[in-house]
């Protein structure tokens, strides 16, 4: 019963499988449950902070304000590239780092230099390995990234923006559509493009004018932008997992009864041949 | 009353009514009562008080703004700490 005893030792491995599997998925659940909290709960701010650009934001303002500023010429741009720390998410990374490609690919062919920003071990080992230089890069950003995480990654960028050194800056990160569906995406969050102005606005009293305001709030409305599209990956990657180990799972048991039915039969097939041997015998003696 | 939210990047800290709202605008305090005309003002960094209603609330805040519109106050900051 060679045979029996084989299959016995893999239906226990897929069973195995099965079990840390299942464990994953329910824990990127829960994980995803919390990050989209947090999507939704960035909301409120985003949406105040737009608004209010919104109504201050005029034509004649824009050219005064160095992170308006629409470089007539593209010479050279930063691209944020977030990935996840962890693996075992399905193409979930593979997804973004193709997206970072095509932007890079794209730029490229614009004559733009482009220099890289890597959030992510996922992405950083992907960039080591093709030997693309990498700017600066970030690992320590875990499940829970904050307001602060997104001003360290981007304080430095709006400076040299400012000052001329950088003419665009994008993201590339995983859209939170729904806990399906994350399709990564491209944002070019500088130069900052004016939200649209809807409807006619109250006349404010402002303080201290529309210009110090908009002089205040526009770096805000751009780590926002990088809060978000961290948030927004984040609950990605925990939904992607969940998908992923909901597959495996799934795969798993299917697998499993099909390795149970072979091993069945081969406990059948050897009870029938046994049976067979003893009528056998006995037959041999009597004759 | 007003209706007050106090609104981080992370969450919404606050949101209810108050009667009274003294905020750190960006050249001295700030105050707000009922039937205050549409402002949109600068923060600069020191404590959000909310009055009576709110049970007396204080936050701590730097930057960002604040905005009124029809006893409607919101007020929108990066770095918000609810304060002992």
């Amino acid at each position: 019963m060679a045979k029996g005893r084989e299959l016995k030792g893999r239906i226990k491995t897929v069973e195995n499988t099965r079990k840390i599997t299942r464990t994953m998925e329910m824990v990127a659940t829960s994980k995803m449950k919390r990050a989209q909290d947090r999507v939704v709960a960035a909301r409120p701010f985003a949406n105040s902070l737009t608004e209010v650009i919104a109504n201050l934001y005029t034509p004649e303002l824009a050219e005064r304000f160095p992170l308006l500023r629409q470089p007539a010429t593209v010479n050279k741009a930063a691209v944020i590239v977030l990935t996840s720390n962890r693996g075992l998410a399905g193409a979930f990374n593979a997804n973004l780092l193709k997206e970072a490609r095509a932007l890079l690919a794209r730029l490229k062919g614009q004559n733009v230099e482009a220099e890289l920003h890597v959030i992510g071990k996922k992405g950083l080992g992907y960039f080591r390995y093709v030997g693309r230089a990498v700017a600066s890069s970030r690992v320590d950003i875990g499940d829970r990234p904050t307001a602060a995480n997104a001003a360290e990654i981007v304080d430095e960028l709006i400076t040299r923006f400012a000052s001329s050194e950088i003419d665009a800056v994008y993201v590339v990160y995983a859209k939170f559509q729904s806990a399906l569906s994350t399709p990564p995406s491209t944002q070019m969050i500088l130069p900052v493009t004016p939200p649209e102005r809807s409807g006619p606005q109250p006349d404010y009293i402002l303080l201290p004018s529309a210009e110090e305001i908009l002089t205040q709030l526009l770096p805000s409305y751009v780590r926002n932008s990088v809060y978000r599209a961290l948030v927004e990956t984040a609950a990605g990657e925990q939904g992607a997992r969940r998908t992923a180990m909901k597959n495996a799972t799934d795969n798993a048991g299917e697998m499993l009864n099909v390795l149970r039915r072979t091993f069945n039969r081969a406990r059948q097939a050897q009870i029938t041949q046994e049976i067979a041997e003893i009528v056998g015998g006995a037959a041999a003696l009597q004759g | 009353m007003l209706k007050v939210s106090v609104i981080s990047p992370e969450a919404i800290l606050f949101e209810g009514e108050a009667d009274s709202v003294v905020a750190p605008a960006y050249d001295g305090e700030l105050g707000i009562l009922t039937g205050h005309a549409p402002l949109m003002a600068l923060l600069g960094n020191g404590e959000l008080r909310l009055g009576a209603g709110a049970s007396g609330r204080r936050f701590t805040v730097s930057g960002g703004f604040l905005q009124v519109f029809n006893n409607d106050v919101r007020v929108v900051t990066e770095k918000a700490t609810i304060a002992t």
